[in-house]
């Protein structure tokens, strides 16, 4: 299943998808979703957001604080990833991406803890 | 031939792997209490697991998706989160519960310290889980969770009224608290949804497809009502056992003393292996659906298939499980007390799961011609309904009841 070539249902198919690498690594979920354009302009589908530093904005009012506490404040680069939407190859069963994850800054958490799992027999 | 053998070994491990110590706790006490008064509720509780089994495990071999990941794609963050949460606290009371159970039935054979047994159980299962394959792991724990059949065979060996099970059979009414009690907890005991989570991540670590549909409803089907008959024969073993004496079997070894009553001896041993395999099976389970949970909600890699360092934080997750279980059991809290929380509250948040379940299966994006039909949409929704009634109504009975003591 390509992306749908008409018009898509975003919140449906995209948001809150699993993502999945070129190597069929599962490396983050589309957390939310960035647009470009400015008012009165035609909104421009930018990229995928994807990391925990994006809850809070989706959590009712009163527990954001709480949340971007917990779970990050959205620093690009750290708590959230930005998978810029011409990466996406497909949209299928999962989000397919058209680079590695490492390439994309996805999946850092696994590869941070990857080298303490390394230290255990047979891993 | 080897299709059948497959399907074969899968309902034999189905079966085997079907009783928790929630089973063994509250199908005890039910017997105890109520006689056959309240088989009915274990035939509700097998028809609920049966739908919603089948259902994860069609949506998971269809469309690649086990639990959390249509949890998270159909309630979205903020309800997703709540499901997490509850599902993980519910996760580790009811692995704490398992762990203890463990440790419980090894006092009973090998009569050693009970701190020290607990860390050897929790030793013991973490080694297995690290080092066996996951079909080694379902068939180890399941083949020899079997043992328990020896209830089945006592049921019968202890010449029941038969003509009172058969009434047990259909649903009926009790006008006390406590009888309301132990409907939810036989029913919810049935229901658990670490089950469910992990059956439906079974699917995907055992390469499910549209291939295995068949393989599915056979397991799901035939498994898990074939276990269900563990859970009647443990009833009908208290009601013919412990009723008569008046005795409240809210201790596992108690329990055990059902088939020994049948078979002397050699039914003690049998009762005693098989609840350590059951509930040792179980507690594997779940700390895996602890941290298939985690893992599908927030995208990490996951998967027995995969190699520990592949899947880092999913492994780490599943370790992580097993010490804070380790803990929560050394505080010397009562197992059986455990069990019974997490049934309950078990209980209270199995609409946010089989919700998103039932809805992604009646989807025809996602599930093509595998999509719910009507029947399966009327049974699935029929069933809803009585999962919504004993959640509502599952904690103002404990709150009555005091859990079941009055």
């Amino acid at each position: 299943m390509a992306i749908p070539t008409g018009p898509m249902d975003l919140v449906y198919r995209v948001l809150d998808d699993q993502l999945v690498d070129v190597e069929g690594q599962r490396c983050g979920r589309a957390d939310d979703i960035e647009f470009d354009g400015g008012l009165g302009e035609r909104p421009l589908l930018h990229a995928i957001l994807s990391g925990s530093g994006t809850w809070h904005r989706r959590l009712p009012r009163p527990l954001r604080s709480v949340g971007a506490r917990v779970f990050g404040t959205g620093l690009v680069g750290a708590d959230v990833i930005q998978v810029p939407w011409d990466e996406v190859d497909d949209i299928g069963s999962v989000i397919r991406l058209k680079a590695r994850a490492r390439d994309l800054g996805l999946g850092q958490g696994d590869r941070r803890r990857a080298e303490t799992v390394a230290r255990l027999p047979d891993s | 031939m080897k299709k059948v053998l497959q399907l074969a070994l899968g309902i034999i491990a189905a079966i085997g792997g079907f009783v928790d110590i929630g089973e063994l706790v509250f199908n005890a006490q039910a017997g105890a209490f109520f006689r056959y008064r309240l088989l009915w509720a274990v035939v509700v509780g097998v028809i609920g697991i049966v739908v919603f089994a089948e259902m994860t495990g069609r949506v998971a071999a269809v469309s690649g998706r086990p639990v959390f990941d249509t949890v998270r794609m159909r309630m979205g963050l903020t309800v997703g989160l709540v499901t997490l949460i509850a599902s993980l606290v519910i996760n580790l009371i009811t692995l704490a519960a398992e762990v203890g159970g463990v440790a419980v039935v090894l006092n009973l054979l090998f009569d050693l310290n009970q701190s020290t047994l607990i860390l050897l159980a929790v030793m013991g299962l973490v080694v297995i889980v690290y080092f066996v394959p996951f079909d080694g792991i379902e068939r180890i724990f399941g083949y020899m969770g079997c043992a328990l059949l020896v209830y089945v065979v006592a049921a019968v060996h202890l010449r029941p009224e038969w003509h009172q099970v058969a009434q047990g059979v259909v649903p009926s009414w009790h006008p006390s608290a406590l009888y309301a009690y132990f409907v939810v907890g036989v029913i919810g005991a049935a229901l658990v949804p670490y089950e469910v989570y992990f059956y439906s991540s079974g699917a995907i670590e055992d390469s499910w497809g549209v291939k295995d549909l068949n393989l599915n409803r056979a397991n799901a089907a035939l498994g898990f009502s074939l276990g269900g008959i563990l859970s009647i024969a443990l009833i009908m073993v208290s009601a013919e056992v412990f009723a008569p004496a008046q005795i409240d079997p809210g201790f596992l070894g108690t329990t055990a003393l059902g088939a020994q009553r049948a078979f002397g001896e050699t039914g003690l041993l049998l009762a005693l292996l098989g609840m350590l395999f059951a509930v040792g099976g179980a507690a594997v389970e779940c700390a895996f659906s602890g941290a298939y949970t985690l893992a599908q909600f927030a995208g990490w890699e996951w998967g027995k298939y995969r190699r520990p360092r592949e899947a880092p934080r999913f492994t780490l997750a599943w370790m992580i499980f097993f010490a804070l279980a380790f803990v929560v059991v050394e505080t010397g809290v009562d197992p059986v007390l455990l069990t019974e929380y997490a049934v309950i509250f078990s209980v209270v948040a199995l609409p946010l799961t089989y919700l998103p379940v039932l809805l992604m299966a009646s989807d025809r994006t996602f599930m093509g011609d595998h999509v719910n039909g009507v029947l399966g949409n009327v049974i699935g929704w029929a069933f809803f309904v009585v999962i919504l009634v004993v959640s509502l109504a599952a904690i103002p009975l404990m709150i009555i009841t005091q859990g079941g003591s009055g």
